[in-house]
């Protein structure tokens, strides 16, 4: 079931109910619930709530068996290290932007360490950084905000990110600082969630709180759009672009399990315009629809993350370029 | 490690929510199809469209959640 036909009950419903609810259905119908491209260049988007955020993330970090809840990071931090291997060089500095406890780096150095010579690993949590996985390669734990960078230009050979780029508030700001901080012919290599991430979620708390309580309001943050990363890069200088999709699926047993799960991974909604309550007769309902839309014959229900992988390169001479127009020596045919 | 708080209490209930919640699927299934049938046919999904269902459901969670207590009690 797509989100498609939840945003049909999304427009039909969006005359009646409170005002913030009718807010939310202008922005979703405006931009198609997705974010990084409104088309101004200079009026960065507020739209989460950093503080929070970095709360909410020591809290996720100072749990006791925090380490049950990292099954997602792990997954897409494997994946992005098996892209860092496909390029056949190796990295003296590499920067791990939001890098949590170092998924990433506890992959590389299983299967290859050498790859990386140093690491710089970046996070907005403290506690998260304190709970840092063990790693072959030489690391350093930096404290800081992915949007606002501590490094110099042309510093880093490798930037890697996984997973946290969907929280930052200016993504095409953020991207540049990115391709800023990259040596020429340094490479980014990201993974983020965007896209259907969560629409299950998403739509049966819609659904929900319109039957229930006559309106609703967002509870799942908006996301990039894949056709919208390819000019989030470009725009940001990069070149020679990969993007590509993954759809991860993963089963819970039912509706609060997957916001359970959701919050012991630091990924609790943090966007100013969200509720801060949830009413519990919508709880119970929200779950009654979740298990009966996209529920599985054993009982169990999906949630879709669908993540995002790009690849970019900051430009250098040495990179191939386009041949000239005219420039052909021989025919096609 | 602070006390009871109505952070700690909140969470001891949501943690308790899908025992109870898997007692009523009968329940939950009505209303889910209830509000389901809204994204598929030409009826607009309104506040209380699915009242009844619902009240049925919350019913049945109710006397779930009065069953646990009882057997709490005994326990002791």
């Amino acid at each position: 079931m797509s989100s498609g036909l939840c945003l049909r009950v999304l427009r039909g419903s969006g005359s009646a109910p409170a005002a913030s609810s009718g807010s939310w259905s202008r922005f979703l119908s405006r931009s198609g619930a997705r974010r990084g491209l409104s088309g101004s260049n200079s009026g960065t988007m507020n739209v989460f709530n950093r503080e929070m955020k970095k709360r909410q993330k020591n809290w996720a970090g100072s749990l006791q068996d925090g380490q049950q809840y990292d099954y997602l990071r792990d997954e897409v931090g494997s994946r992005v290290a098996d892209r860092v291997y496909d390029i056949a060089r190796t990295f003296p500095l590499a920067l791990d932007l939001g890098g949590g406890k170092g998924h990433i780096a506890e992959h590389l150095s299983q299967v290859q360490p050498e790859v990386v010579e140093r690491l710089f690993l970046t996070d907005g949590s403290e506690e998260t950084l304190k709970q840092r996985r063990k790693s072959e390669i030489p690391t350093r734990c930096v404290l800081a905000d992915e949007e606002f960078l501590p490094f110099k230009e042309n510093t880093f050979d490798l930037v890697v990110s996984s997973l946290s780029l969907h929280w930052i508030n200016d993504l095409p700001g953020a991207l540049k600082q990115i391709h800023q901080v990259l040596k020429p012919d340094g490479v980014f290599i990201g993974a983020m969630v965007g896209g259907e991430t969560l629409y299950e979620l998403r739509c049966s708390l819609q659904l929900a709180e319109t039957e229930r309580e006559g309106g609703f309001s967002p509870h799942v943050s908006p996301y990039t759009a894949v056709t919208d990363l390819g000019n989030l890069l470009g725009r940001a200088g990069f070149t020679m672009l990969t993007v590509d999709i993954d759809e991860v699926q993963v089963h819970y047993p039912g509706i609060i399990e997957v916001m359970t799960d959701l919050q012991g991974m630091g990924e609790s909604n943090c966007a100013w315009n969200r509720r801060s309550l949830l009413h519990r007769d919508t709880i119970l309902a929200a779950a009654a629809i979740y298990k009966e839309m996209y529920g599985s014959e054993d009982g169990s229900v999906p949630a879709t993350f669908e993540i995002l992988y790009m690849i970019g390169w900051k430009p250098h001479e040495s990179q191939a370029k386009p041949a000239k127009r005219g420039s052909a020596t021989q025919h096609q045919s | 490690m602070s006390g009871s708080n109505v952070w700690s209490r909140s969470r001891e209930k949501i943690r308790l929510f899908p025992e109870l919640f898997a007692q009523c699927t009968g329940e939950a299934a009505v209303y889910g199809k209830c509000v389901a049938a809204t994204t598929t046919g030409r009826q607009e999904l309104k506040k209380d469209l699915c009242a009844k269902e619902f009240e049925a459901l919350k019913t049945c969670f109710i006397s779930a959640v009065s069953d646990t207590k009882v057997q709490h009690v005994l326990k002791c």
